[in-house]
């Protein structure tokens, strides 16, 4: 039986391996991406695929009481914002980048705080998003659209590496980070523990130059 | 389709090959940037470049792929579930009293705004160029958020970029 890693797609084989997967300790981890092991799943062939769970019907988005455009929320305008700020950086158009990073930074100051806030909600978030991407992702396929697929593959892949790595923390604590450093795909938000970065983003393959490390407080 | 030669500072190795073959001397500068006043768009210093550091960029960007409604309305609900993640590891960072989980939810809080963007990037609005892009601008410079919003730049914005899925006059 094989068993397929969700998050970067690394094949546990436990014919070569010689040890079943099941009798893995529990803090065994991916060798490419170190995702759990419940982010593993049987090749296909094995056991059916977890049920397709129904997208939620979108609510409308946007701020209460705020006077932002119609459909719009300032959380989603500034990622919206800082997109194109990119979008205008690989054009090499360092005017307008400015621009629209002013824009993004003003629309940030404007996100409304998070009402209820705790580690534990976060996972649940992020739990509820994992559960949610293939209904997109069907969406996506049913229209054609090959690039919205795409980010539904990225996008579900580092929402579970984050969902397991905020699971990890809420059971093993600050030890986890202890001594160890934090990164950060720039392209595809992939979240890696480690020393150094992956040679290669195990979500979106870009070279280890494209990771950031998150510095600690105190050398900020 | 008129191009421009720009230089990757951060995959140039100097090799120089560049210098030899452009004809106008616009890759001989002192600060690495190609001159554009220079530029003829050739791409012989493109195709001489052996570090692959130099792309020839377009000067105009077709069309947005058209985007169906059933896509969008997904994307952006998904986008928003972000967004107010994103808000929350944020919080979560600012009063996390141990350095660890700092750094851990300021992480998350980054590759939130990263998927977020993404998503958005494919619920129309690729390019900065675009009508969608064009239109929003537009409403934000009619009505502004709040006296803070940075008009100035949405009105540079909306005068420096072309409107690509305009309907040709």
């Amino acid at each position: 039986m094989k068993y397929v890693c969700q998050v970067c797609g690394y094949i546990y084989d436990e014919g070569k391996e010689g040890i079943p997967f099941a009798d893995l300790p529990g803090d065994w981890r991916c060798p490419w991406c170190k995702a759990s092991k419940d982010n593993f799943q049987p090749e296909a062939g094995g056991p059916a695929p977890r049920p397709v769970v129904t997208a939620a019907a979108p609510a409308p988005i946007g701020d209460a009481g705020s006077a932002m455009p119609k459909g719009w929320s300032a959380g989603q305008l500034a990622a919206l914002c800082s997109n194109l700020a990119r979008g205008c950086e690989k054009q090499y158009k360092g005017r307008e980048q400015a621009w629209f990073q002013e824009l993004a930074d003003y629309f940030a100051a404007k996100a409304p705080a998070a009402a209820d806030d705790s580690v534990e909600r976060l996972a649940a978030e992020l739990l509820t998003d994992v559960e949610q991407y293939p209904a997109v992702r069907r969406t996506a396929d049913d229209a054609g659209d090959r690039g919205a697929a795409r980010i539904c593959v990225w996008g579900e892949k580092v929402t579970r590496m984050l969902a397991s790595l905020v699971q990890r923390y809420r059971q093993e604590g600050e030890a986890m980070l202890e001594e160890t450093d934090v990164w950060v795909c720039s392209v595809c938000g992939f979240v890696y523990i480690g020393e150094a970065p992956p040679e290669r983003c195990p979500v979106c393959k870009v070279p280890d130059w494209k990771f950031d490390k998150i510095e600690g407080r105190s050398a900020q | 389709m008129k191009k421009l030669a720009v230089r990757n500072l951060r995959l140039c190795t100097k090799d120089c090959l560049c210098l030899y073959v452009c004809p106008t001397g616009a890759t001989d500068t002192e600060d690495s940037i190609i001159d554009e006043t220079k530029c003829i768009g050739c791409g012989d210093c493109a195709a001489a470049c052996p570090s692959g550091a130099i792309s020839m960029v377009p000067q105009a960007y077709p069309p947005q792929q058209p985007k169906a409604e059933a896509v969008t309305a997904v994307l952006r609900a998904l986008a928003q579930r972000k967004a107010e993640q994103e808000q929350l590891a944020l919080h979560l960072a600012e009063t996390a009293g141990r350095d660890g989980l700092s750094r851990l939810m300021r992480a998350a809080a980054r590759s939130m705004r990263l998927v977020a963007e993404d998503i958005l990037r494919e619920a129309g609005f690729m390019l900065p160029q675009s009508g969608n892009t064009h239109r929003l601008l537009e409403q934000l410079t009619a009505a502004p958020p709040s006296p803070e919003f940075p008009l100035e730049a949405a009105k540079a914005l909306l005068a420096a970029l072309p409107d690509n899925d305009a309907p040709s006059t």
